[in-house]
């Protein structure tokens, strides 16, 4: 009752606050030109002698990523362009074709179930008590009433995924990212992310949740699955950013997001 | 590696004043975001927008062309991918009008102003052609005669070509009839456009729809060019802006609990504490046209071979790093690059006298009788759009009428997904 009550005065705040802007605005508009024009930028503070060159010391900045492998990453992101344009996503398009979107949505939900073991792990790792908690009760709560994860009953009720991998464990404990690696295929990673990759790509083989990486060993149809679904959820496509600069883009752009999900 | 490009967006990355609008919105308009910069960045709260079919409901394909077969031999191998011009087409079933989408400033045809359009006009019942921008990277290289984008007739023209042959490459589509539309530099290429098919009547475009155009490309720039001066708080020797901005995301998704970039959470962010000020999203919205600054200087730079940022000759393979060019190319703005690139171009090639006739030519005043004239265009403008300056609303109104459908708020395009304005937007089309 009096969380809904401080909603209330938090609603009432906000209207308060609407309320006042707007009447700001109802100011403003007095000095609105003739054919309506309300002069968005008249109310910036600029630097005097229009001098400022922050945005070039802050973009040098960000270029400066310890990359001692360019060249070598540089031919595997145009491996991973060409790879994806003829072979990943045409599969993909295959994929949609031939299967309704309720499938497509219940085989990501069974992949990201398996995914949530070395969330779990990971969190625990990190020593994450409620984050645990949260993962653990998505895992049991989706392979059971979601029928061993087809189904994502968990983030409904407000468990939502939280990905965590050893990468970030790794980051956690102050490990240092090391030089950027363009990983084929996987795309944008680093020395320590990597080392992560393939720690956590053991821990799910040898705890083989829900005989999955069994099943994946005697028919590696399932592990082809698995990278379609991959494929198929992730959004980027190279090229999006339609930069000739895309490679150093991507490049911060990784950095600073892992840093983002260390910190998280 | 979707939150890679949520972060990115806003990099690459927007009470109600009187209105004197020629036509007014018939209801009081709510857009909910009255500071332009916000609208701007983070365009309409979720539950404010249409209901749209999703990408997956939608038959869609990437193309590619091949227009300029000599750019092959002549950009570097590194460029592979840009040697024929994409678009994107989402067909129809049956018959149906066909509409061509221009995206703006340096924008691909996959960039989420275009994507929503897209989903919009195929909801309606439409086939769909997504068009990159004149002035974005792919375009330059694949489509563009001159490669130095900025002169409206020859980009207009170059764009006409790219839609004969994207309409010559599905021959068995069955199109009751051709329209028009573009956002931001887009729309004024539209008008362009549209005034190119009264003589070459390729399409006879039934309606032409221009959102948020620039109307004196000088003043647009020029604005656009001074947001990376706004004065930022909170940057000095041991922060930069970028540092300054993703340190505010990383507190603000701390106290959240953990990371979900989306939609909604932008506008929960501008709510915290850490919410950026007017100056800091300026700043970001100008850091991101200057990313597409560089992006034009640098390719036009290299595919005419004028040395000012690549020497000419200079061997690009794929492993080649091009960082140093991206730093030379990073220090040049709209301003610069039509200085070092475009008034000399136009100079030689057109017997161009100084800037103002070069503004003069590729502004909209060059086809103001055709806007005048010509009942099929209309044009949805904001009353604080960013790019205009004081004066281009009243030119607009002038020459439109009632054509012009002006909203007090939305800022540059932020409220081109607000359901009221979608809804107007289909009203134009039905007949």
């Amino acid at each position: 009752m009096t969380e809904l009550r401080q909603k209330g005065f938090a609603a009432h705040l906000c209207l308060g606050l609407l309320f006042s802007v707007a009447l700001g605005s109802a100011n403003a508009a007095d000095e609105v030109d003739a054919d309506g024009f309300t002069r968005p930028m008249r109310n910036l503070e600029f630097n005097p002698g229009l001098d400022q060159r922050e945005f070039e010391r802050a973009t040098l900045d960000a270029l400066n990523v310890d990359d001692p492998w360019e060249r070598w990453n540089r031919r595997v992101y145009h491996f991973n362009y060409r790879a994806d344009e003829w072979v990943l996503l045409p599969v993909v398009r295959g994929y949609q074709y031939v299967t309704p979107r309720f499938v497509r949505t219940g085989v990501g939900n069974f992949f990201d179930n398996l995914g949530d073991v070395p969330n779990l792990l990971n969190s625990a790792l990190q020593l994450k008590g409620k984050r645990s908690l949260q993962t653990t009760g998505r895992l049991l709560l989706n392979t059971t009433i979601g029928v061993v994860g087809l189904w994502d009953p968990a983030t409904r009720v407000g468990l939502p995924r939280q990905p965590e991998d050893f990468g970030q464990t790794l980051g956690f404990y102050g490990v240092p990212e090391g030089p950027y690696l363009m990983l084929p295929l996987l795309g944008p990673s680093n020395l320590r992310d990597t080392g992560g990759l393939a720690v956590d790509f053991i821990a799910q083989d040898q705890i083989n949740f829900l005989g999955a990486s069994q099943l994946g060993t005697d028919h590696p149809e399932l592990t082809a699955l698995r990278l379609v679904d991959a494929r198929y959820g992730t959004n980027f496509r190279y090229g999006q950013l339609n930069s000739p600069f895309e490679y150093e883009k991507i490049r911060y752009v990784y950095t600073e997001a892992r840093k983002l999900q260390i910190a998280d | 590696m979707r939150l890679l490009l949520c972060l990115l967006a806003p990099l690459c990355l927007l009470g109600s004043a009187t209105l004197h609008a020629a036509t007014q919105p018939p209801e009081p308009y709510e857009f909910p975001l009255l500071n332009p910069f916000e609208a701007t960045i983070a365009t309409t709260p979720l539950e404010l927008r249409p209901q749209l079919p999703e990408d997956d409901e939608i038959d869609q394909r990437d193309y590619r062309v091949r227009l300029r077969p000599e750019r092959e031999f002549l950009i570097p191998d590194n460029f592979w991918a840009v040697n024929r011009m994409g678009y994107r087409l989402a067909r129809q079933k049956d018959e149906a009008p066909l509409i061509f989408i221009i995206a703006g400033t340096g924008a691909h045809y996959s960039a989420s102003h275009s994507e929503y359009l897209k989903r919009l006009f195929y909801g309606a019942g439409f086939h769909v052609v997504q068009l990159s921008s004149p002035t974005s990277y792919d375009f330059m290289a694949a489509a563009s005669r001159h490669a130095t984008p900025g002169l409206s007739r020859e980009d207009a023209d170059d764009l006409y070509r790219a839609m004969q042959a994207i309409r010559a490459n599905h021959p068995e589509l069955e199109i009751s009839e051709y329209h028009l539309t573009g956002y931001s530099l887009g729309a004024l290429h539209a008008a362009f456009v549209s005034q190119l098919d009264q003589t070459r009547r390729s399409f006879d475009f039934k309606r032409v729809l221009m959102l948020n155009p620039p109307v004196n490309l000088h003043t647009s720039i020029s604005n656009l060019d001074r947001l990376v001066q706004a004065r930022v708080d909170g940057v000095n020797n041991s922060t930069n802006f970028y540092e300054l901005v993703l340190g505010k995301l990383t507190r603000y998704f701390r106290q959240h609990g953990f990371i979900d970039l989306n939609d909604a959470v932008l506008f929960d962010f501008q709510q915290s504490r850490q919410a950026l000020s007017d100056e800091q999203m300026a700043m970001l919205i100008g850091a991101s046209f200057r990313f597409s600054a560089a992006d034009i200087a640098f390719t036009s730079d290299l595919i005419n071979k004028r040395g000012l940022i690549t020497p000419p000759g200079y061997p690009i393979r794929e492993s080649t790093v091009l960082t140093p060019f991206f730093k030379r190319a990073l220090q040049c703005d709209f301003e610069c690059y039509m200085n070092e690139q475009l008034v000399p171009l136009w100079q030689v090639r057109h017997e161009g006298g100084g800037l103002e006739q070069l503004i003069e030519e590729i502004s909209l005043y060059a086809v103001e009788d055709y806007l005048r004239d010509n009942d099929k265009v209309v044009v949805m403008h904001n009353a604080d759009d960013l790019i205009l300056g004081p004066g281009d609303l009243g030119f607009l109104r002038r020459t439109l009428g009632d054509r012009l459908i002006l909203y007090p708020s939305g800022g540059h395009c932020g409220n081109l997904n607000y359901k009221v304005n979608s809804q107007a937007m289909l009203e134009l089309f039905r007949d």
